[in-house]
């Protein structure tokens, strides 16, 4: 157990996993309608557990950031497997991207294993598709109602890290939601890296398994302030009244650990006054996954 | 893995093939081995140091042909890697079936450059001639990839059956200028003779200099192509020259050539 600024920080560890990602650049003809495309690409994609994968907005990027000069937004997609992320990655930019006015899509790792993006998209064009290569790239042009609809024929699938996370201990509700708003807004500077719940926090943490034998996750008692007086693994003492936890998805360990860094600093500037008490993270005794993220080693 | 240069004593009396005469192929080998390297020349076999001084050059993977190499056909025929450099003209068939590599010739090259080229990138500081990035005899595809970049002018039936890759031409093309494109883009930035797109299939052909009239069996579309637009014209203007300033310019479309079912589109840039 550390204590920094008053806020004690446990001596655990936060447990991730490799997965599988690739980085999206959506554009537009206005920043508003390539963050329609962009939430609702990267929406009901909180977590593996149900929605398929996790998925979040990266960064938003300047005209000058994106291939074709035009506003644009990073989507970064996270999966169990190459062969899910290429599904998920066909069903959501088919359904939320090339459904949106005005967008296009291109790949946004240079290098990696390809994945379809554009590529089966294309027969949507019924046959009268063009493809195009261009500065190395090949692209598919779709006509649609308002023009034509632009993709890159593929995007690169790289390992990367799932499951980072931080635990925010504190004394009420009020101070627990301001906790989480810094520490997200903290991370969100950083690049390669998405939050992928509502507003990047999660309120129903989870442990692995439950004790009915067809759900492979259930609530994470430990850390529930209604249990803590009635389980006997409870992780909380009664000052704590709510718990809230950030998962943290990554392109690299490195930078999973960069933006636990972030949050555990912008909470630990607070204060104890802010509200929250205690930083914790979540882990499965080491079992889980390979990326063991320590606590001590980030404060 | 060294490079060489070779210059020339005097041009020969006959068409000389140098094909297998490569930056990777002579790298492996001795200034000796070189100059022992046979060269068809007529009926009769030369060496290649009777006709060429062999000297080192540099430490990459680079072949310089130093002097008026035009009775020299098929100069980096082939190629796969590495660059080739002609500081002269060079024959026909330049750069004929290459598929990697660099080769820039500093003079002219003759018919049938960069023919079947499938990759890598020509360029030719002066001029080519007819049939650059087009079909040998009897083939179905000409060009299907890589670059071919002409500062000077082209001869006629510039790029005809080419299927994938991009040419550009910074000054005036001949007749038939891409007919029976079948894909890959070419942009112009001079003027071109009759008969430009006859039987285009598909390909996209970027007009930057004057515009030619457009035949019947062309039709206008009126849609917004500025996405495609930004991402071709910004590669496009990255060779500077005529094409500077391409991507501040907004194109009209015209498709055709309807007469064959065609969906190659012309883009008028002024």
């Amino acid at each position: 157990m550390i204590e920094r600024n008053g806020i004690v920080v446990d001596d655990t560890f936060a447990e991730a996993f490799p997965m599988k990602a690739t980085r999206l650049v959506v554009t537009a003809h206005t920043m508003p309608w390539a963050m329609h495309a962009a939430l609702a690409a990267t929406g009901f994609a909180t977590s593996v557990i149900a929605c398929g994968c996790e998925a979040g907005i990266e960064a938003e990027l300047a005209p000058e950031q994106t291939p074709d000069g035009r506003p644009g937004v990073a989507l970064l997609f996270f999966a169990m497997s190459g062969k899910e992320l290429a599904k998920q990655i066909e069903r959501r930019v088919g359904q939320c991207v090339l459904t949106c006015p005005t967008t296009a899509v291109y790949a946004g790792l240079p290098d990696g294993e390809p994945i379809a993006l554009a590529k089966n998209l294309r027969f949507f064009g019924d046959g009268w598709q063009i493809a195009k290569s261009i500065g190395g790239k090949r692209y598919w042009r779709v006509p649609v109602m308002d023009g034509e609809f632009v993709g890159e024929e593929t995007t690169s699938v790289v390992k990367a890290v799932g499951g980072g996370n931080l635990l925010l201990l504190a004394r009420d509700t009020d101070s627990a939601l301001a906790g989480s708003e810094a520490a997200v807004l903290a991370m969100r500077r950083l690049p390669g890296v998405i939050m992928p719940f509502p507003g990047g926090v999660v309120r129903s943490g989870s442990k692995v398994g439950s004790k009915y034998a067809a759900l492979t996750a259930s609530t994470n008692h430990s850390f529930c302030p209604s249990l803590t007086s009635l389980v006997p693994d409870s992780a909380l003492t009664p000052d704590i009244r709510c718990v809230m936890e950030i998962v943290i998805d990554g392109l690299t360990a490195a930078g999973v650990a960069a933006a636990m860094k972030a949050g555990i600093d912008a909470v630990v500037e607070r204060g104890p006054q802010a509200g929250v008490l205690r930083i914790s993270a979540g882990n499965y005794g080491g079992k889980l996954g390979p990326f063991l993220f320590h606590l001590k080693d980030l404060v | 893995v060294s490079g060489w240069r070779l210059t020339l004593k005097q041009p020969p009396a006959l068409r000389v093939d140098l094909h297998g005469v490569l930056p990777s192929g002579l790298a492996a080998l001795d200034a000796a081995a070189i100059a022992r390297l046979p060269l068809e020349h007529g009926r009769e076999t030369l060496a290649l140091g009777d006709l060429f001084a062999v000297t080192p050059h540099g430490d990459d993977e680079t072949l310089v042909l130093d002097g008026d190499c035009a009775r020299f056909d098929c100069v980096g025929a082939g190629l796969v890697g590495g660059t080739l450099r002609v500081e002269g003209d060079v024959g026909d068939s330049l750069g004929l079936q290459m598929r990697g590599g660099t080769i820039v010739v500093e003079g002219s090259a003759r018919d049938l450059a960069a023919c079947e080229m499938a990759g890598g990138r020509i360029e030719v500081h002066g001029d080519v001639g007819d049939f650059a990035a087009s079909t040998l005899p009897g083939s179905m595809d000409g060009m299907r990839g890589g670059a071919l970049v002409v500062r000077g002018n082209a001869g006629d039936r510039l790029a005809d059956r080419m299927r994938r890759g991009t040419v550009t031409v910074h000054g005036d093309a001949g007749d038939f200028m891409a007919s029976r494109l079948v894909a890959g883009t070419l942009a112009l930035g001079g003027r071109c003779g009759a008969h430009p797109g006859y039987g285009q299939r598909r390909g996209s052909i970027v007009f930057y200099g004057a515009r030619p009239e457009v035949p019947p069996t062309f039709v206008p579309t009126a849609h917004e192509i500025g996405v495609f637009w930004g991402l071709l014209a910004r590669d496009l203007q990255r060779e500077g020259g005529a094409f500077a300033g391409l991507a501040l310019r907004k194109p009209q479309r015209h498709v055709g050539d309807t007469s064959v079912a065609g969906k190659g589109e012309w883009l008028f840039v002024s």
